[in-house]
């Protein structure tokens, strides 16, 4: 018998890690529904967003540094992504649906290798900082405060692009650019950089997600983002593509049913994501918010 | 009955010289080639990568999960053959089946969502297939993998030929390897295979004429498997060892690159694509500037890149290019 006591942080865990898979899983979505791409590299860019907050930590000696190299990460991540968007795959837009994949594929190895050139292939570590060092009592548990902490702030930020994206009067813009680009188009909307914008947020929302989930690895290595890129996409294919309540939901389930496998049985934790896909795709194909249908 | 003999006999006469031919010009790579190793890998690789593009070449859809196909072939050839001493040729046919049965059911799962899901689909079952082979230790022998495989002595009724020494295994490669790529042509120039390519160029064509795509595609996905599985039952034979990094999808990763490098639309590009591959790496991993953590595999992912963006046919498709201009002036 297994007692509460043991349960209870794995599902903060869960829900905890959850929100950060949901985080870049909303990026990917984002993409994909934008731009109907589905984007190999974005474990990579996941990764490559870890290593600048690295290297920008080790660069910036001062307090608080770890939230500098966070901020200045995220516009060196979203250029990242409108240098990407422009030259690899602007060119493919129009082409049958595998070259796509096939090109987001080939840059993940390219960035993945790249990494691993520039820093070596030794864990590197980060450490938790100074601010949200320790645990807070909850009442039921006590738990890091670290970790509490990118759970509420993941979440903030997922909340703030589905405002964004669904409210705002540039997110109309988007959802135009994406449904219906002709029209768009007519009413002088440049659809293109409108698709060039998406890859960069999408982009600068990958490396926050690495960024924030950095100090909890324990050591950074260039291969940290393809384990991660096959969680994301079990993420959306069980909330569905295409929809950011989807990615939260999808995440947070995720999360949860891992860490509470993890408790009886430690390799069980893998082992339920590939059942969960599985139990979804067989009695609701389209994912549990997805809008049905493939695009 | 009668034409379906006919069909066959004809059959037999219009493959049975491209294969000689074919064969020949393996032999004599075997010659050439540096390390004669290399030559039969590079060989029992082709085949996964004819898996590959017979179904992306000819049916449009992208398999992530090949990996995963080419190490169910190579355990159970490995288990039998080490634990239980079976027959080699019941070794590579039970693979054969097995792989073709794990097709069928990742199949079933994978075909229901087209397109891009497909991929996605194909590469988490990969992975869900790599951590059954990496936790069952047991069975699998999880991280150590399966060791004392040995390509002794192929018995065939009254006599035997030893497999041991490199040149015997590396014909007894090429055969398998002529033979699958004879069937898979047949297959291709089949009403079959013209109904794949069909779907290919348009679903909603070939819906409309009222074929059951789902039905083709679990087809070509179950065929597939089974290649990779031949693949990968040659493998175990080939390194004598079978390790759970082979159902990693980086394995499948590679055949995708392969593919791509050779020509995704030919089943030439097949054998193109891993020599090519496999000569390149092995040489380039002997510079010291490139043999630094996987510098190898980063000139690869530019190159790959490089490919999809400007030379879709690959090397073969830009031979035919060139061929072509040089014809014209």
């Amino acid at each position: 018998m297994i007692n509460i006591d043991a349960i209870l942080p794995q599902v903060f865990n869960g829900i905890q890690f959850g929100v950060l898979m949901a985080l870049l899983a909303t990026g990917l979505s984002l993409i994909f529904g934008m731009l109907g791409i589905i984007n190999f590299a974005h474990g990579s860019l996941y990764m490559l967003g870890a290593y600048f907050v690295w290297t920008w930590v080790r660069f910036l000696d001062v307090p608080g540094n770890f939230w500098l190299s966070l901020i200045l990460a995220l516009p060196l991540m979203a250029m990242v992504g409108l240098i990407l968007e422009r030259f690899l795959l602007q060119p493919m837009y129009g082409q049958p649906v595998v070259y796509q994949i096939l090109i987001t594929f080939g840059l993940m190895l390219v960035i993945q290798q790249g990494v691993g050139l520039v820093y070596g292939t030794i864990p590197l570590p980060l450490g938790i900082p100074p601010l949200f060092e320790g645990e807070i009592n909850l009442g039921l548990l006590r738990y890091p405060i670290y970790r509490l902490f990118t759970m509420i702030l993941g979440l903030a930020i997922i909340y703030a692009v589905w405002f964004f994206i669904e409210r705002s009067a540039l997110g109309a813009i988007i959802r135009a650019s994406a449904e219906d680009p002709e029209t768009a188009k007519t009413l002088g909307i440049h659809t293109r950089r409108v698709y060039t914008w998406t890859f960069a947020l999408g982009s600068a929302l990958a490396g926050l997600g690495g960024g924030l989930h950095a100090p909890l690895i324990g050591g950074l290595q260039h291969s940290i983002g393809t384990e991660i890129l096959l969680i994301c996409f079990i993420v959306v294919i069980i909330g569905g593509m295409g929809s950011i309540r989807g990615a939260l939901l999808g995440g947070i389930i995720l999360g949860v049913v891992r860490g509470i496998a993890g408790v009886f049985w430690a390799p069980a934790s893998d082992f339920v994501m590939f059942m969960a896909m599985g139990i979804i795709l067989l009695f609701r194909p389209q994912g549990l918010l997805g809008r049905g249908g493939t695009r | 009955m009668k034409a379906g003999l006919g069909l066959l006999w004809e059959g037999f006469f219009t493959e049975f010289f491209p294969g000689i031919k074919m064969a020949a010009i393996l032999i004599f790579l075997y010659f050439v080639l540096p390390s004669k190793m290399m030559s039969a890998e590079i060989v029992i690789m082709a085949l996964p990568t004819l898996a590959f593009i017979l179904l992306l070449g000819y049916t449009g859809l992208l398999h992530f999960g090949i990996g995963s196909l080419f190490a169910v072939g190579a355990y159970t050839a490995g288990i039998l053959l080490a634990r239980h001493q079976a027959h080699i040729l019941m070794a590579i046919i039970a693979g054969v089946a097995m792989s073709g049965i794990v097709s069928l059911v990742m199949g079933y799962f994978c075909i229901k969502r087209g397109g891009l899901i497909f991929s996605l689909l194909t590469l988490a079952f990969n992975q869900l297939i790599w951590f059954i082979i990496f936790q069952w230790k047991s069975f699998t022998g999880g991280p150590d993998g399966i060791w004392g495989i040995h390509r002794s002595a192929l018995h065939l009724g009254v006599f035997s030929i030893n497999l041991k020494p490199t040149f015997n295994f590396y014909i007894f490669v090429i055969i398998f390897f002529v033979l699958t790529f004879i069937f898979v042509r047949r297959l291709i120039e089949s009403p079959f295979g013209k109904v794949l390519v069909g779907m290919r160029e348009s679903e909603l064509r070939a819906t409309a004429i009222g074929y059951n795509l789902e039905t083709y595609k679990w087809i070509a996905f179950i065929i597939c498997g089974m290649i990779c599985g031949l693949g990968g039952t040659l493998f175990a034979l080939h390194q004598e060892y079978v390790g759970e990094h082979l159902a990693n999808w980086f394995t499948g990763g590679e055949i995708v690159i392969m593919a791509l490098l050779g020509g995704a639309f030919t089943l030439h590009g097949a054998l193109i694509g891993s020599g090519v591959f496999i000569f390149l790496g092995d040489s380039l991993n002997r510079f010291t500037v490139l043999s630094k953590a996987g510098a190898w595999l980063f000139v690869l992912g530019v190159i790959f890149i490089l490919v999809v963006l400007f030379l879709r046919g690959g090397i073969y498709g830009g031979a035919e290019k060139a061929y072509e201009l040089f014809k014209k002036k």
